[in-house]
């Protein structure tokens, strides 16, 4: 089991999204013609110490690169998602809905809104791919 | 100096992904829609350049799959009425009748897309057309020829007047009758909701029937668009069903749950044009706030006037108390859990209808002030007042008129027995 967040739980959540069939897919349009990279932003409490950064490379329905980085400027992302950690990890257990929480203002999303409305469903694969292997978590 | 995003919008019942898709929705009209939009204004009866725009708002934009379920390919929106309001408002302060162009495509579908009247069956069948790489468009058939607000008045005429029959033979609806004016009728709509009786002169609720009929049903026929005082961007036809078929599993939920929840769809469609009148009058106070300071009267600038200044004050009050009352209503809306009534409660359709009211006979109020303020500059073309003063009317007349809805806030407030 990984540690969420560590680039282990990350090379995890790279090959959960590389075979599942859903986010091949809903996401064959995704990233295609623009940078559907994400950047996610977890903020401190809940045992989380102090604010970390997860990079995900996705285009075209496949995962290129999943990893913490230090700061967000080392990378290339086309959405921006922020949040605390305590109200990322229900939705990396399964327990919320990613698309529910960015819509409802607890997760705060930075880029082209009508891409994510209009991939909903890609979206929702990638979140649900989360969930899909067991993750240990800090503060439990 | 401030601004239209100055005017009330409480903050923390709009998630800032709403408050990002509104800017996505101003940034795309200044940049595709403004710099046509007096041709748009001539484009009423073939729809030429309105159908692409149609295309990049509902499709490219994603507005006609925001509330399908996620399963159908939808983004599932929390707080529907919020997003109706800020969606409605930006696009109302572009062009009025393209407002209602785009928010009415799925207007019809209510009664079938929330939860717990969901309608999976159909909206399997039908959300994957709607949430699609194609503009596929629904229309909400509602008016009669003979009936006028008749059947929007159900609360007294109770159905009796539709003409439009539905008669179930074996699996299948046949509908026949017509309809007049819906928004997106003719060349636009792909799919109809079609307000029908299953018996002629029924009253009885169980008689009301929500049926689904795709355009290119046998027997379907429409008329071309009307022309009118404004709203270019919404087409309006004739519709005629003449021994339509379409299958059993159409109808929305059956007896008695038709009406129950198309309820909601008439307190959404008096909360959106309330939505719409302030988008229009965002606009009005754009234009006549950079008329009144450009433009020199008596040595100083048309607003430093204290009788501009009472009209200017007059306009953002309007905007103001339109704004409040609106987000109040939609708290209410948007949760039941707090306030304690169904969004399909019948009480909450009577009580927006005084909302909707204030709403269009203030945004008639605005424009027309505007105008006697602009002089001609105003009437003509090219001040843009002009556009807004002829679309806003229309949004008094519909869904029953401002007869209709005076009785019908009254009826709420005063328990009235024989209006």
């Amino acid at each position: 089991m990984a540690l969420y967040p560590s680039n282990a739980w990350c090379d995890e959540w790279k090959n959960a999204l590389n075979n599942d069939p859903a986010v091949e897919k809903t996401g064959k349009n995704w990233g295609v013609d623009f940078n559907g990279n994400f950047i996610f932003e977890l903020q401190p409490g809940d045992g989380l110490d102090q604010t970390t950064y997860v990079y995900l490379e996705a285009a075209a329905g496949k995962c290129s690169d999943a990893r913490l980085v230090k700061d967000p400027s080392e990378v290339d992302a086309g959405f921006y998602v922020i949040g605390l950690y305590a109200n990322f990890k229900p939705v990396v257990k399964g327990e919320k809905d990613f698309i529910e929480g960015v819509v409802r203002g607890i997760l705060k999303l930075k880029g082209d809104m009508s891409k994510i409305m209009r991939n909903a469903k890609f979206i929702r694969a990638v979140a649900n791919s989360i969930s899909s292997f067991e993750n240990e978590y800090l503060g439990e | 100096m401030p601004t239209i995003d100055n005017f009330i919008r409480p903050e923390e019942w709009v998630s800032s992904f709403v408050t990002d898709m509104g800017k996505e929705i101003r940034k795309w009209g200044k940049e595709r829609y403004l710099p046509i939009r007096r041709e748009v204004d001539e484009d009423w009866r073939n729809h030429k350049l309105i159908e692409p725009l149609l295309k990049e708002v509902l499709v490219d934009l994603g507005l006609n799959s925001a509330f399908f379920p996620f399963e159908v390919g939808g983004a599932d929106m929390p707080d529907p009425m919020a997003f109706v309001n800020v969606l409605g408002e930006e696009l109302a302060r572009i062009d009025a009748g393209f407002a209602v162009a785009a928010l009415c495509s799925t207007w019809g579908l209510m009664p079938i897309m929330f939860k717990p009247h969901r309608n999976m069956e159909l909206l399997e069948e039908f959300g994957p057309k709607f949430c699609g790489e194609e503009l596929y468009v629904g229309c909400h058939a509602m008016t009669e020829p003979g009936g006028g607000a008749d059947i929007e008045n159900i609360g007294q005429v109770k159905g009796k007047t539709i003409q439009t029959t539905a008669t179930l033979d074996g699996d299948e609806w046949v509908i026949n009758g017509a309809k007049m004016w819906p928004t997106n009728s003719g060349k636009v709509g792909d799919l109809y909701t079609v307000i029908c009786t299953t018996k002629l002169g029924s009253t009885d609720p169980d008689d009301f029937a929500l049926i689904l009929v795709p355009a290119d049903t046998k027997g379907l026929k429409v008329g071309s668009a009307y022309q009118k005082c404004g709203m270019s961007a919404d087409m309006n036809t004739d519709i005629w069903f003449d021994n339509v078929r379409v299958p059993k599993r159409y109808r929305f939920h059956g007896p008695g749950d038709d009406l129950k929840y198309w309820k909601r769809a008439i307190t959404i469609g008096s909360m959106a044009s309330t939505a719409m009148c302030v988008g229009v009058m965002k606009a009005v106070y754009e234009i006549i706030k950079d008329y009144t300071t450009t433009r020199v009267v008596a040595g100083k600038p048309l607003k430093e006037h204290s009788i501009v200044a009472e009209m200017l004050c007059d306009l953002t009050m309007s905007i103001e108390s339109t704004s409040a009352w609106l987000w109040a209503y939609t708290r209410e809306i948007d949760h039941p859990e707090i306030y304690g009534w169904d969004p399909w409660d019948e009480r909450f359709a009577l009580k927006t209808r005084g909302l909707s009211i204030h709403a269009t006979n203030a945004v008639e109020r605005a424009c027309s002030r505007a105008m006697d303020y602009m002089g001609s500059y105003g009437y003509s073309r090219e001040g843009d007042i002009e556009k807004f003063w002829r679309d806003q009317k229309v949004i008094g007349l519909w869904m029953g008129g401002k007869g209709l809805k005076t009785i019908e806030n009254a009826r709420y407030w005063y328990d009235l027995k024989t209006l």
